[in-house]
């Protein structure tokens, strides 16, 4: 279950990873293409008119994903930032209490994020409603995701708590800031 | 005065839950769901779901993950080793001597980086050895790297510049350009301030022991630092220029950096996934705290307080500068315990209406808000950069906090230099046309 777990959130950054590299190589497909146009039309040719279509709506789609899947497994390396300023002054066993207080609100959140996002994504499949650009996406797509980054979340806060309340934990792991 | 006692509770809930220890991301959303919840008549889950999506789903927040990934990718190459030794030759002559590669470093590691503890450590991590080693003077050592480390900051492409841009809806572009003559400012600053103060204390600047190399030799040992600042250049001209927005320019900088780090022998799977999971991590964190602090800024937006905020301010008539004086005192108590993106991202759900109701440019103050937050990176107790030193040369934090003391005033003296000139900041980007 542990060896699940962690490979699920490890999968979760994964995918991030991916869609950030496919941000980058479409954008720079896209920006080799303008500067081959403006040679060959320099030359006297004609434009080849090489482009993605919709780049800038598909990149963004993209970096929800990105951002969304990417969170559990941010969560997990310690990624997130908080204070711990009060936290390193306090007792070890004060200073989990809270951790676990601070891991229940937070899923909390996230649990009321999950159920009005699936509501979100519902209406839009519901109503059939496209993104305005070029290539119209069905906007369920990028929502769907977000739920689905959402729903990871939710399972790696629900896995920190109780592993501080099993003991498994000592404390929210947090990086330390040279990092 | 009904307004201003909400909107003081919104604040100590918030300063609550951060101090708790909740991540800054949920705090925020925690606060816009209290302030929708009690203070207007919005659906709240509805108004959350669509902020996330449509805060997150952004084609100019692409620059982030791009720009990031640049410089985890540069900072993973041989350049901090080449860094120190590429810049010794050419500052051996000027009062202060070397070091002034602290400065110097400090300005083209924060190009790359855009994060102030990353440019401390690289740039720390070579120079603070070799100019012990010399002889410098300790607490010189330590004052210029915490100070022109805060540069990361400001110098483009600054990653705290896309959060302002975005959360404000500024062009990321202009916000750039408007940084450079100010970073490069406040270097010359901190350079002709440790240009006199080696002259004062001469006993802190060990004498000459190099030899004068010839012309020839000191380019040949800078050699490996000409590419990475060719492609800084590169990266801030084709946007100042218009050839390219930030994000197409942050895209192929990243291509550049990979054929820079393949070139010089230090691309390996191992270093491409670590890079790459990296910037998934801080992508992600700053990402999710922007998504959190839109909802909050939409929140704010329904309850009327900025905007009864703003009438509020209006009615004192203060003068901008009074104004700023207040906000500056406020951030830099603020700063003292919020890392620099959080102050920026809670600043503009509140505090931007009201600067624009008093006639302020919102592009000039995201420059000065940026400088604030970079004093507030070398104020105890949780100045970032000041922990970064502390981790690297074992001295104590209040030892380091004394030695950027200096660093902090010019920074200071810089705020009020951008206040008094505000072409400074705004001449740039003016001539870049639309």
């Amino acid at each position: 279950m542990r060896r699940f777990l962690d490979s699920l959130y490890r999968l979760g950054g994964y995918l991030a990873a991916l869609q950030l590299t496919v941000i980058m190589v479409m954008v720079v497909l896209q920006v080799l293409g303008r500067i081959l146009d403006k040679a060959l039309l320099t030359l006297g040719m004609d434009s080849l008119g090489l482009q993605v279509p919709g780049l800038a709506e598909l990149a963004g789609f993209l970096l929800l994903g990105a951002t969304f899947t990417g969170l559990s497994y941010t969560l997990t390396v310690g990624g997130h930032i908080r204070v711990d300023l009060l936290h390193r002054t306090l007792p070890a066993a004060v200073r989990r209490g809270l951790d676990v207080l601070v891991a229940l609100v937070a899923l909390a959140i996230t649990g009321f994020a999950i159920w009005f996002s699936v509501l979100l994504a519902y209406d839009s499949y519901d109503f059939g409603d496209v993104s305005i650009g070029m290539v119209p996406v069905p906007l369920w797509i990028p929502q769907a995701v977000m739920v689905a980054g959402l729903v990871l979340l939710a399972i790696a806060l629900l896995d920190v708590m109780i592993g501080l309340l099993t003991g498994r934990l000592n404390q929210i792991k947090d990086e330390a800031p040279q990092e | 005065m009904d307004m201003i006692w909400m909107s003081l509770l919104l604040l100590t809930g918030l300063l609550i839950l951060l101090g708790a220890g909740l991540w800054v991301a949920f705090a925020l959303t925690a606060t816009g769901l209290a302030a929708l919840h009690f203070l207007s008549s919005i659906p709240v889950g509805d108004s959350l779901s669509t902020s996330f999506f449509s805060a997150s789903a952004s084609w100019e927040l692409a620059a982030l993950p791009m720009f990031i990934w640049m410089g985890e990718v540069l900072f993973r190459s041989r350049l901090s080793e080449q860094m120190f030794s590429g810049i010794a030759p050419w500052v051996g002559r000027i009062p202060g001597r070397l070091l002034h590669t602290n400065i110097i470093g400090c300005g083209i590691f924060a190009a790359i980086s855009g994060s102030s503890a990353a440019t401390a450590a690289t740039i720390g991590k070579m120079s603070v050895p070799e100019l012990t080693q010399r002889g410098y003077d300790r607490k010189q050592i330590l004052g210029t790297l915490a100070g022109s480390a805060t540069l990361g900051l400001l110098i483009p492409p600054s990653i705290i510049l896309i959060v302002y841009g975005v959360a404000t809806e500024q062009s990321i572009a202009r916000l750039f350009v408007a940084g450079i003559l100010p970073g490069l400012l406040l270097m010359l600053m901190f350079a002709v301030y440790v240009g006199i103060w080696s002259k004062l204390n001469p006993s802190g600047v060990p004498a000459d022991e190099e030899e004068a190399l010839p012309l020839a030799e000191k380019i040949r040992r800078s050699k490996p630092l000409i590419p990475v600042v060719l492609l800084i250049v590169g990266v801030i001209g084709s946007i100042y220029a218009g050839l390219a927005s930030p994000t197409e320019s942050a895209a192929i900088g990243v291509a550049l950096a990979h054929l820079l780090s393949w070139r010089s022998g230090s691309l390996s799977r191992e270093t491409f996934g670590q890079a790459l999971m990296g910037t998934v991590k801080t992508s992600t964190m700053i990402a999710f705290i922007l998504a959190g602090a839109h909802f909050l800024t939409v929140s704010m937006g329904f309850t009327g307080i900025p905007r009864d905020l703003a009438t509020w301010i209006n009615t004192l008539s203060l003068s901008p500068y009074v104004l700023l004086l207040a906000l500056t005192v406020f951030f830099v108590l603020l700063g003292c315990f919020l890392d620099g993106i959080s102050v920026v991202v809670l600043t503009t759900s509140v505090v931007l209406p009201m600067v624009q109701a008093a006639g302020i440019d919102p592009l000039w103050f995201g420059i000065y808000l940026v400088i604030v937050v970079e004093m507030s990176q070398i104020t105890p107790p949780v100045g970032f950069n000041l922990f970064v030193i502390q981790g690297l040369t074992g001295d104590n934090i209040i030892r380091v906090a004394l030695a950027a003391l200096p660093y902090f005033l010019l920074l200071l003296a810089g705020v009020v230099l951008i206040t008094l000139f505000p072409d400074i900041v705004t001449y740039l980007p003016n001539q870049m046309g639309n």
